[in-house]
């Protein structure tokens, strides 16, 4: 947790009526410029939170389609690193920080439009015109 | 208290070998979750939020069985996703059986009454249904009308049968606590063990940000729920746990109690937040920067968690390794929680006229404060 989060004291904790959600980012597309360390450690941070694949182009030209799961934040790049899972391959695979060059939100948001109001519409739309058995259904896989 | 006694007895010695032993932190519910694939498409649900090739990857058994091994934990719960969606299920239901686990397979239970004949009934494993509330109420929830009468069928069908049943239901904001008592009559009168609950917790990948009880609501609306409870309700949760959530009792989140292990790896910290991964429960007990998290730490990210995979466990630990904590069970068990400030507030609760679908436009925050 970095030093500059707002933080609760117990008694407004227990006080909440309303609990703040988080702010979804718009973040499908995005190409992030990478001027520092810093800017590849928060590019990566939101990467791990991305709900869809980013594109790793690393410094000896490689490019990995990856999800992101895991971001082990060490002192330096060199000894930090990020796991992830390919669409093609079975098994974990890891990188470090510092082997990165560029990173591509490439990947669609899978979060993106399923908020509760999205559904609410839906619905609503869906019973005006006498539709029976409305429902969300899972996206295919394949 | 709806939990068989070779259970408690199973739990209870577990937790006072730990305590002689002077364990500090141990798990007592393994979240194991086989896989993030489901058959809804749920608006509030941030569980199955991934990319296709995430979503075909599951757990095998022996990578299941080798997590249940390792962190030694009593009792597993299989969430998801939907577990019956995993085509070796059945192998890991018998896997931790033989292994003597208290299993907890949660389901949507759309695929229940199908698979039901692949399954022996054990004292060992329990479907838990999720079902939140009564029929418009879930079928909303989970975006399918209709999901609610192929549950109910589902319940009827494996309570038939001999297996152990439970509902287990998550509610949002805008909860109607009478509606909630309803659903109680309905589901004891299906014979299902006992119920679960617990308020949502507003984790950032649910899509839905909107719908999130800080701690004095969900306070509020619990006390009106569990006081005054009907005889016929059964509750298969810790009697301490849900007088935590009426607001008689404070806990300290422990996510270890209760660690989520996936096709990632062991959750860091905890079931709801998504902070990294560890490799084994070893070394997630060990690396997690535990003082970053619960209330104490004033972590954002904490503050309006209620929720049992943080705090039943601590629960559970005071029930069973103290004399206090097990005569507050005792007395949790059978007490009716008698409580006419309680009345009053599901009188003000109660809606007017014709009900709409759900009531999420008028949230629960008309109950006045409690007095606790």
């Amino acid at each position: 947790m970095t030093a500059e989060v707002l933080k609760y004291t117990r008694e407004e904790v227990e006080a909440l009526e309303l609990a703040p959600g988080a702010e979804h980012e718009r973040l499908e597309g995005w190409v992030p410029e990478l001027a520092s360390d810093e800017d590849l450690r928060q590019a990566l941070d939101k990467a791990l939170d991305y709900r869809g694949d980013v594109t790793l182009t690393l410094k000896n030209g490689e490019r990995i389609e990856a999800y992101i799961f895991n971001c082990q934040s060490g002192p330096t790049l060199a000894e930090s690193f990020l796991q992830y899972f390919t669409p093609s391959a079975p098994e974990k695979r890891k990188v470090s920080y510092s082997d990165i060059a560029r990173v591509e939100f490439s990947g669609k948001d899978r979060a993106a439009g399923k908020h509760w109001e999205d559904w609410v519409k839906a619905y609503n739309e869906k019973k005006a015109a006498g539709e029976k058995n409305i429902a969300l259904v899972p996206e295919a896989l394949d | 208290m709806a939990i068989p006694i070779s259970q408690m007895w199973t739990v209870s010695t577990y937790v006072l070998k730990k305590k002689l032993t002077g364990t500090k932190r141990y798990p007592l519910v393994l979240m194991l979750e086989p896989l993030f694939r489901c058959n809804l498409a749920c608006a509030g649900c941030g569980k199955v939020q991934y990319p296709p090739h995430i979503l075909k990857k599951q757990l095998t058994p022996e990578e299941c069985f080798a997590a249940v091994d390792e962190c030694g934990a009593p009792m597993v719960s299989i969430p998801g996703g939907e577990p019956l969606l995993h085509p070796q299920i059945v192998e890991i239901v018998k896997g931790l059986i033989a292994r003597k686990k208290y299993i907890y397979l949660c389901t949507n239970a759309l695929e229940l009454k199908r698979r039901l004949p692949e399954f022996t009934p054990s004292k060992y494993l329990t479907f838990s249904v999720h079902l939140d509330g009564q029929r418009e109420h879930h079928d909303y929830a989970v975006c399918r009308e209709g999901g609610y009468d192929i549950a109910v069928e589902g319940i009827k069908e494996a309570v038939k049968r001999g297996f152990r049943v439970t509902t287990n239901a998550t509610f949002f904001d805008g909860t109607d606590p009478n509606s909630v008592r309803s659903f109680f009559d309905e589901v004891m009168g299906m014979g299902v063990e006992g119920v679960v609950l617990s308020p949502g917790y507003s984790y950032d990948k649910a899509p839905d940000q909107n719908r999130f009880m800080g701690r004095a609501r969900v306070r509020r609306l619990f006390r009106a729920i569990l006081s005054n409870r009907k005889p016929t309700w059964r509750f298969n949760m810790s009697p301490l746990f849900l007088e935590f959530l009426m607001g008689d009792r404070d806990y300290d989140c422990i996510p270890w109690g209760m660690p989520a292990f996936n096709i990632f790896g062991w959750q860091r910290p905890c079931y709801l937040l998504q902070e990294g991964y560890a490799n084994s429960y070893k070394e997630l007990l060990e690396s997690t920067k535990w003082e970053d998290y619960g209330v104490p730490s004033g972590n954002p990210k904490c503050a309006n968690c209620m929720v049992s995979c943080g705090y039943e466990a601590p629960a559970v630990i005071e029930g069973f390794g103290s004399w206090k904590g097990f005569l507050g069970m005792i007395r949790g068990t059978f007490s009716r929680y008698p409580d006419k400030h309680a009345l009053d507030m599901l009188s003000e609760a109660a809606p007017h006229g014709s009900t709409p679908l759900v009531q999420i436009e008028s949230p629960a925050s008309d109950l006045e404060e409690t007095h606790v």
